[in-house]
Parts: C-alpha cells; structure tokens; sequence
C-alpha cells in the first residue's frame, strides 16, 4: 500500500512474478483500482531503475482498459518504454489505442496518438495515420498542439508515408491555427523534418512568416524559439521586408528567458544581412548590447554560453558593446571558464580609448592563484601590446614589473610575448634585454626557452656576451625539445653571421650543426642543419639575407575570424558551434581530434550546415563574403507539395548552388569594415601591411591562443591557401 | 531543438530518475552521467567544471554529443544534447524545470525527488517530448495534467477514495486543460481573499581597486510578485520613476508593446509567484540620457580598509570595513579573505570600533552578546570567513589576525569578497505609483516591499 512520503520503497528491486501475481489479484475486488495502481507504480518505479519489465507486457496491457487516467498514463510510459521490443503482441493494444483516440476526454486522445509515434512498428503506424489525420484537425487545441509533434515522429518512422498521406501539407495549414501553442509546434515539427537530410524542404514566404510573428506575443517561451528560429528560413526578397521584420521582433529582446534572447538576435543578425538601412542596422546593434549584458546576471553556465556567443557577434558588429568592456572585467569567484572567456572578450573589446582600464585588469589578474588564469593574463598583456600601439609602452613596462616578480611561470610567459612585441615593434624595445637575459635561468619549459633563444640570436649583434649565453645553452642541447633545438639552429647561425670573425662563434655553430645533422633523428632538424650548412658553404654573404631577412610585420589580424566564416558561424549563434569556436579545455584544437571530428559532424554531416541564401536583397557587404552551402551528401527528394504555401516544391532548384566555384574565402576584412560601418573603423588592427603576409596563420603567434580560428577556416568547406590576393577574380566567377 | 532528455543525479554522481531516452540507446544516458562524473572528479572543484561537456560516442557510428549539466542544492541535472542544439535552450530548460520541481515539491532535494518519482516522471513527460521539443512548462497549465502532491491526495490515496478531477470523466464545463486563451493562466481561478504582492529585489555587484576606487559597479533588480487574483484580472502597473529602470527583461504576460510606449506594465498575471521582470538601476539614464552601463557609478554602502603584510611562511592581516549607510543596517555581512594553499594556525581578534551609536547598537548586543561577530576557517579551501549579523549605520569594525603558511612566500588571494543584505531598501528607489486592477469587480490587497543585497570584490 502506498504511504503518503515513503514511494522509494518502491525502488526495491521487485520479482516480475511478484508483480505479475499482484496484478492477477488486483484484478478481482480492486475497489477504485487502488491496487493496481500501486503495482503499476512499482513496475514504473523499476523501469526507471533501468530493470527489464518486458516480461509483463501482456500483463501491463490488460490494464488500459482501466478508465482512470493515472493507470492509463502509466501502461503507456510502459508501452512507449517496451512497445518497440514487442512487435509481435503489439496488436493487443491497438484496440485500445483506437478506442483512447476516440476518447471524450482531449488528455487521452492525445496520450494515445503521442504513444502511438513513440513506437515505429508498422501495425502502429498504419492505426496511427488515420487518427493522426483527425487529431490534427481535433478541436481542443491540447490535441492538436499534441499531434503536430507526433507528424514529426511519423515522418522519422516512415518519410514517404507521411509524405504520401499529406501530413506536411496539414502541418503547413496548422501553421495559420488560432492557438500561439499549436503554430508553435507545428513550426517546430516543420523544421524537423526540414533538417533530415531525406525531408523536405522548409522554407517561409512572406506571408507566412508575417502570420507566424503574429503569434509570438501568445506563445510560451519554447514557443518563440521555434517561431524566432524558423525565422532563418525566410529569406527575404526586399530590403524593406528584411527591415520591417527586424522591428518586429526587435521587442523580443526584452524577453526574460536567455534562450529567446539569444534566439532574437540570431535572427537580427541573419536579418542584417539583408538590410540597405544604415542607421536601422546601427540601432539595432545598439539594441542588442543590454539584453547581452543582462545574461551576464545569470548563472556561470548562461554566462559561459552568452560570452562564447558575444565574441562571436562582437567581430562580426564589432559596435556591439563597445564602450562595455567593464562589463566583462573578471570577478575573482567567477569559474574558471567563464574568466578564461571574459579574458578574450576583454582583449577583443580593447582599444586606444580603454586600453589603459583593460591594462590595470590585466595585471590584477596575473596576480591572482590560477595558474592557467595567470598565464594567459599575461599573455592578454603581450597581445594588447600588439593590437594597440597607443598601449604598448604602458604593456613593457606592466611586463617587466611581472619579470621582476620572478615567479617562473610569470617569467616564462612574458618572454613569450615579449619576443613577438620585438617583431611588432622593431627597433623600439631592443633596451629592455639584458633585463631579460638576467632571468635566463628561470626558463624550463620549452616555449619561453625558445622565444629566448630567437631573442639571443635575433640580436646577437646588439647584445655583446651572445655567444657565451648560446654557448652555455647548448650544453643540453641534446637533451631539448625539438622546438628549442631548432631555436638554437638558427640562433647559432645568425650568431655566426653578425660575428663571423668570432671564434668562439663559428667554434658553436659547427658544433651545432653537427649535432642537428649527425646526432639528432627529427628529419625537420636534420634538413633545416644540411640546408644552414651548405648556403653557409656555398655562400655566407647570401645565407645572411636570407637567415636575416626582414620578417613581416606581426598583426593580431589574423586571428579574428574571416568574415564568411563567421556569417556561417552566426547562423548557428546560441548553438555548440559557437560554443565550440574555442575548446577551453585544450590549448590547440590541433591537439584534440575528437573536437575537430565534433565539430565537423556538427556542422557538415549533421546539422546539414547554413548558409546565407542569396537574394536580390542581400546586401553588398554580405554579398562579398557569401559562403554557399555545400549539401552534397544527399540529393533533396522530389517531392512536390501542392499548392501554395510555405513549403515550396523541393523539385524547385535549392538556392544554394551546390557546384557552384569555390567563392573567396578571405575576404579583405578592412575594406569591407570602411564601407560596412564606420565605427568599425578604430577596430581594425594597428598593423596595416598584412598584404605582405602569405599565410597569416604563420607569422600570428597568437592563433593558437586566440580564437584558434584557423580551425574553423579548416572546417569550413572551401580551400583556404593563396586566395587573399585574388578576391576580384573569384568573385566573377561567383556571380 | 533536440534536448535528448533530463537526468538527475544526487551529490555522489549516482542517477535518482531520468526522463525516457527514447530516441537512443539504452547506453547513451550512462555515457553522460560517467562523462560528467569524470570531469568532476577530475576538476580541482566540482564550480570549476565546464558546463558544456564534449562527450565521445562509445563507437564510431553514433554522433558525438555534448551534456549541459547545472548544479542545484544537492542534485545535479543532467541534459545530454546531440547534434546543433542551442545550449542556452537546455539551461534555460533545466532552470525551469528545478523552479517547477520547486513548485511542486516545495524543496528540491535527492530526498523529495525520489520520494514523488512518480510525480517527476510525469513532469519529464509533459514538459519534454521524445524529439527533444519543450512542450507545457507554465505550472498554472501543468497543475491541471499532473496533480501536486498534496498532503490531501496522498491521504484519499490510502483511504481508497477517488476524487480525481481528471478521472475519465470527460470535459467539465470551463475546467478542461489548456482551455483557458492564455497559456500562463488557468480559466477559472477563485480566491478568497484576492491580494498581489510585489518584492521589489535588487543585487549590486562591484568591483573596487587597491585605491578605493570603484571599477565596475551594476544594480540589478527583479520584481517578483505574488498574485492571488480571482477570474482574468488586467493589471496595469505604473511607477513614479521609471526613468531609473534600463534594460528591462520582462515575463511573457507582460505587454512589450505598452511598455515601450509609455514605460506602464500592463499584464494578466499568472497565479501564484513569479518573476514580473528584471532590469538594471541606471542612475544616470535620467540626466545624460546614455545607455551605458559603465557610467553607473553606483555608491557602494560599505568601505573596507586593509592591511595585509605578506611575511616569510606567514600572513598577517588587518581588515576594517566601515558602513557608508547613514539610515539603515548591513545585515548579515560575509566577509571573505582566501589566504592561499597551506594556511593554517589562524589567529583573530574581533572588534566593534567607534560609530553608529543608538539603540540600534544596544539592540544588537543584548541580542548577540558584546558583538555578535564571527569567524570561521575552511581550511579545504583556504577561505576565512568573517560574519557580521548587524552591521549599524555608520559604524566600523574590525579583525586582525595572522596565519602561518606552508608556502615560504604565501599567496593570498587579492580581493577580500564582501557580501550583504539590507531590508526594506533599494538602490534604485523605484517607487511603485499605482496598480489599477480592471476587467474584475473586487478590490484587491496590494502589498510592495524593497530589499537589497550586494557582492562587492575589494582588491587590495
């Protein structure tokens, strides 16, 4: 019997025969169906434990005749849990499930027709298609909400059925119902089945897109996310309908629950794309800093998804948020994660105005206990140096304050940047180094050991006792990290070139280079100390021009996201992709296949990607870096949907030109950035020349700890080499 | 939208009840809880794991997928999530899916939920559909589909007696579910008395530097209210100053449009508690009319004065904090000071300085003994605690104390962390005008009430 407050009795692990004997018994003299009931709650109690129940499928069956509604809730949890494993006694339930379609009661006929699609067996499905057909059309709108899900389920369990039976097309028609809930769902069925692969295609006319916004004011919360959502499927043929439908929902941004916000603006961003209006477009950007910053009250897990989020949207627009970098200064008790992603944000949002603010953070933070925090605070410091010249003076010394900590890892870390605001900066900073050589010892890992080596090398010619500190290097040399042994490769040689006439020099670089060629197995050491040998042999004079030569200048352009990728990417804001543009846990993406497998499935095999869709309204910005999508997997299902309405015949050619040229896939992002909006304008980075760079990716030191974009480009379906020079070109052959 | 499904687990890593994963494998829910239990185990604290997990398939056919997982009380739930899901939407889900739970049960704890597992397995199947779809999540709906568990029920339970209003009986005359046009209101409701209450709540958050300069300083503050109105009520809220009120986030029944208008609330509520809207105290917005919330500059009710001398293998500190109130009281003040790994053999000493005379500080003492203060050591995590329970107007306090370190050059954290409360006060000073209630004859009891608390990192 059951005790008020003492059901996980229940939990016990019951005997089937137990329970099928009490339920043998329960049959006769079970007054109100007390007993039943209770062994029913037994039996749910282990399916949830995971216990194996099928056994009492005959059984548990002979109580839905029982009309109470807890019983019946309960036989149908058990059908739904085991119906699938039973395909041979499954027609003992049919009946019932006939008669429960028919039921007075709205609760039972949708239990019943909601059962029913949980359980893929074709006995099932061919009862469920003509009750399916009533239930939609059903005049309690629980019902009707109920049964447009379940077209959804049936389409999974048989496609040409559902297509056949002119499900789709009903569904499309519940798209124009009184009730806010059941269009909701309706949308959200609809855009089920347009994301299979084998569906059909969903996409919005104006109309009904016009009809569905109309219904969001009325619907629950879910309800918005599936109408803002399916928002995307609407592409927009004017710039004014693109316009008009961003001043409707711009409202929604007012919303209490994170996910409809997020959702609002993922579709304002889509919507963006297809606007002419200027100041609409910087309005709304305006619009959406405070919704951004009100998810930032939430919890750490809604605040680690919106900061993944908000570095997003802030390289696409970059006004968003401008002048709120202090909304993402770090709390000492926020989470790790969530300060790792503020971190970047910080440095994303910093500019000559606040550097100075986003600078005294800094250091706070290297300060702090984290380790992890620490560092990359530190390198924040080294990174803003590179970004904002205004700040780079206030950076060294912030710097070399930290140097004078002597804490190793601090140490290690400022090396590391140091040497990259060297090449940043030529010629401005060379002073600073002897400071550093006093701390050559704190050097253990093979990172900073290597940046110093460059430095040593780099300029030898300035720093007088070079060799004797290469030379005291190369004592282990044998023992190092490959990358520190390539490091002093080359130290050694440039070494030689500034002192030739240097004994001790040259008494170094051929032991070295004996070393990288005779003793060492790396074949990279081995060919770069034969390549270093011979153009010494052949030609000293050469070999120093080219050991020597000028570097390119060092940019922080490189890792900000390529502009058609991150338009792709935004189609997908508020989803894992853009939680996943950085892995917080390892370092490099490179380091972690499992990620890049995830987020190839995610966006190609899987989600069956987005992508703009072109359209006379799309406008120029956009245009220029419009990504078609590459669908190629599975030709769309002729399917043709009669009539007019929202779903258009798949037979009609996708607007996404499946073998169309591969479009430039690096677009020039200052350009663009001049004509799309000025405030842009101060955002691009200091550096100008990186014109002279061939691969971006290579001279940025900081594309591993930045957003490691690169992989996305990687992911993106399109060749990436060598397509910087060429946008004009390949832009004919686009259009 | 694909949320594969809810699991919860109790604060050992073991599951107590998970919805229907119906569209995978039986191994699919165990490949998350290992997955998150992992990850726990392997975090330095459970705060600081990711709260988006990568989780391997167990063979190359299935996809990858992700688990969202949030911690409340003593459970921790679960929502594994496959293919290009928005995060946001299963936290969002979960959070309304504990305050259910919580309206429902009262408490959410591993206890309740195992004893109504019956009652939770029917939410999961109401509130989440088998393709991952939220379904009805508005309690005022849910109520009519899954009975609470009162006391009452149980006790007709046992009694064998069968009053279920929703036994096969068909449709009643206005009470059938999802009858009512609006989702989050129930057709039909009758009180008694019919009152509304409203608790205006409002949070500062700051950051101040070693100069006693603050950095970053945000008031935001909820409304969250209490309604207990008969028949379909139309409320239309109105403030005196609602200039102070900025980015605005608003509960589904409230009319955007309206506001947007002329800045009145105009809703049908909900029955019962939740949460009207929330927004930000923007001082400024009335005079520079800017939209920037880094320009607040919000006072910050207390100051805290520091000396902390980092010794060889030791630390020794003198913390005074001082209230900047002139008419109310902090109340249950935290104070927090990490001294870093291996601190031990704490010594403190406690005292009340001059200021904030009165019977305040007479109340305070018969009631506390000399002062009332205390401190506490968690030496797992290195945080001294100091608590205040009465801080009076304008008076000054203080601990000084040292501590011995494992570490020859100790590493306190650099930020003492400050929490506290005052009642009856705002921030803001958003004063409510009126509430018109119309479209019912009655006259309801209209109650509003302020509180305030506040976190405020001092850096030193």
């Amino acid at each position: 019997m059951a005790h008020p407050g003492q059901d996980a009795k229940f939990f016990q692990r019951g005997k089937i025969e137990e329970f099928r004997a009490e339920l043998q018994a329960a049959e006769a003299k079970d007054k109100r169906f007390v007993k039943r009931k209770t062994v029913l709650k037994k039996i749910v109690a282990n399916i949830t434990m995971g216990t194996d129940m099928s056994p009492l499928f005959p059984d548990v069956v002979q109580c839905l005749g029982t009309p109470l509604l807890e019983i019946k809730k309960m036989v149908y949890l058990f059908l739904v849990s085991y119906g699938r494993s039973k395909p041979d006694q499954i027609h003992l339930v049919i009946p019932n499930f006939l008669q429960d379609c028919n039921d007075r009661n709205p609760l039972i006929r949708a239990l019943a027709i909601r059962t029913m699609s949980y359980i893929p067996i074709p006995v099932v499905t061919d009862s469920l298609s003509d009750n399916l057909r009533h239930a939609l059309k059903d005049r309690d709108p629980y019902v009707r909400k109920t049964a447009a899900i379940c077209v959804a389920k049936l389409y999974a369990a048989d496609p040409r059925r559902a297509e056949k039976g002119g499900f789709v097309e009903m569904l499309r028609d519940l798209m124009l119902d009184s009730n806010a809930t059941v269009v909701a769902n309706a949308v959200a069925a609809l855009s089920e089945i347009g994301d299979r692969q084998d569906g059909v295609t969903f996409k919005l006319n104006l109309t009904i897109a016009n009809k569905l916004l109309a219904a969001i004011p009325e619907s629950s919360e879910w309800g918005q996310i599936y109408l803002l959502d399916s928002l995307l499927r609407y592409v927009p043929e004017r710039h004014a309908d693109a316009e008009l439908m961003a001043e409707r929902i711009i409202v929604q941004l007012q919303h209490g629950n994170s996910a409809v916000i997020l959702t609002t603006i993922k579709a304002l961003l889509y919507l963006m794309n297809y606007m002419e209006n200027r100041e609409l477009i910087d309005y709304i950007c305006k619009k959406m800093g405070p919704p951004l910053v009100t998810l930032l009250s939430s919890g750490p897990e809604v605040q680690y998804v919106a900061l993944r989020n908000i570095l997003l949207i802030i390289q696409r627009r970059p006004s968003v948020l401008k002048n709120d970098v202090r909304v993402f200064f770090c709390k000492y008790n926020d989470p790790i994660y969530v300060k790792l992603a503020k971190l970047e944000i910080m440095y994303r949002l910093a500019r000559a105005e606040n550097a100075k603010e986003v600078l005294a953070e800094l250091q706070e933070y290297a300060s702090e206990v984290d380790l992890d925090f620490v560092r990359k605070a530190v390198r924040s410091i080294g990174r803003l140096a590179i970004k904002v010249e205004a700040a780079a003076d206030d950076c060294i010394q912030a710097l070399l304050d930290l140097i004078e900590t002597k804490v190793t890892y601090v140490v290690q870390e400022a090396v590391i940047v140091i040497k990259d605001i060297f090449r940043r900066y030529p010629g401005r900073y060379e002073g600073i180094i002897p400071t550093l050589c006093e701390n050559l010892d704190a050097l253990d890992e093979p990172e900073p050991k290597a940046a110093m080596i460059w430095i040593l090398g780099q300029f030898a010619n300035i720093i007088d006792n070079a060799d004797e500190l290469l030379d005291d290097l190369c004592y282990t040399f044998l023992e190092e990290s490959t990358e520190v042994q390539l490091a002093l490769l080359t130290a050694s040689v440039k070494l030689f070139i500034y002192k030739s006439q240097a004994d001790r020099a040259k008494e170094l670089v051929h032991k070295i280079l004996k070393w990288a060629t005779e003793e060492v197995d790396n074949p990279d050491l081995r060919d770069r100390g034969f390549m270093y040998w011979r153009m010494l042999a052949v030609n000293p004079t050469v070999a120093g021009e080219i050991v020597l030569a000028e570097k390119p200048a060092i940019t922080t352009d490189s890792d900000r996201m390529d502009r058609g990728a991150l338009d792709q990417l935004l189609l997908h804001t508020g989803t894992l992709g853009s939680i996943y543009h950085k892995n917080p846990e390892a370092s490099s993406h490179k380091a972690n296949p499992a990620l890049l497998l995830m987020i190839n499935q995610t966006f190609i095999r899987n989600a069956a990607g987005k992508a703009l869709k072109d359209s006379p309204a799309l406008n120029p910005q956009s245009r220029a870096v419009l990504v078609p999508l590459m669908r190629t997997q599975l030709p769309p299902t002729a399917v043709n949907v009669p009539g007019p309405g929202p779903v258009e015949p798949a037979s009609e050619k996708p607007p996404s030109p499946t073998n169309a040229p591969v479009p430039p896939s690096k677009s020039d992002l200052s350009n663009e950035d001049q004509i799309s909006s000025p405030s842009s304008l101060q955002e691009t980075a200091p550096s100008t020349d990186d014109k002279a760079l061939t691969d971006p990716n290579d001279n940025d030191p900081y594309s591993n700890l930045g957003g490691a974009f690169g992989n996305y480009l990687v992911d993106a379906p399109r060749p990436m080499t060598g397509t910087q020079g060429r946008h004009g070109e390949d832009e004919d052959l686009l259009f | 939208m694909g949320l594969d499904g809810i699991i919860v687990l109790d604060n050992i890593g073991r599951p107590i009840i998970q919805s229907g994963f119906r569209s995978s494998t039986t191994a699919y829910p165990l490949l998350h809880i290992d997955a998150v239990n992992n990850a726990i185990q392997k975090a330095a604290s459970p705060k600081e794991v990711d709260p988006v997990l990568y989780v391997t398939p167990y063979n190359t056919v299935d996809k990858p997928s992700a688990c969202c997982h949030v911690e409340s009380g003593d459970i921790r739930m679960l929502c594994p999530v496959s293919g290009d899901v928005d995060p946001l939407v299963a936290f969002a889900f979960m959070q309304t899916f504990i305050e259910i739970l919580r309206e429902y049960f009262g408490t959410v704890s591993a206890a309740t939920l195992r004893d109504n597992f019956d009652v939770v397995y029917q939410l999961f199947e109401e509130t989440l559909d088998a393709g991952g779809h939220p379904l009805t999540t508005s309690s005022n709906a849910l109520r009519d589909i899954v009975l609470p568990p009162s006391l009452l029920n149980k006790l007709l339970n046992v009694a064998g007696a069968n009053l279920n209003p929703t036994i096969n009986s068909g449709v009643g005359p206005s009470a059938g579910p999802f009858s009512s046009p609006i989702p989050w209101r129930k057709a039909g409701i009758r009180h008694a008395n019919n009152e509304v209450y409203f608790d205006i709540c409002e949070e500062l958050k700051a950051v101040v530097n070693k100069h006693g300069t603050t950095i970053a300083s945000f008031v935001r503050g909820k409304v969250e209210a209490n309604s207990k109105l008969s028949g379909t009520p139309d409320c239309l809220l109105t403030f005196n100053n609602s200039q102070v009120l900025s980015d605005c986030a608003f509960h589904p029944c409230v009319r955007l449009q309206r506001w947007s208008r002329d800045k009145a609330l105009s809703f049908v509520p909900p029955d019962g508690r939740f949460t009207l809207f929330d927004y930000r105290y923007s001082p400024g917005a009335a005079l520079q009319n800017s939209n920037n919330p880094t320009r607040d500059n919000i006072a910050i009710p207390l100051a805290i004065k520091t000396n902390i001398v980092l010794e060889e293998n030791g630390v020794s500190f003198d913390v005074t904090l001082l209230s900047r109130l002139s008419t109310h009281a902090l109340e249950t003040v935290e104070v927090e000071l990490c001294l870093g790994e291996g601190a031990s053999g704490i010594k403190c000493a406690l005292a009340r300085g001059l200021g904030g005379g009165g019977f305040v500080n007479a109340s305070a003492r018969n009631a506390e003994g000399s002062t009332g203060a205390s401190w506490s050591y968690d030496s797992k995590s290195s945080i001294l605690k100091w608590r205040i329970p009465v801080v009076p107007p304008s008076s000054s306090w203080s601990l000084k104390g040292s501590c011995t370190t494992s570490a020859r050059a100790p590493r306190p954290s650099h930020a003492i962390i400050v929490r506290f409360e005052i009642s009856s006060h705002t921030f803001s000073a958003l004063k409510v005008d009126q509430l018109k209630v119309t479209q019912e004859q009655y006259k309801p009891y209209k109650g509003v009430r302020g509180r305030s608390s506040g976190v405020v990192e001092w850096r030193w």
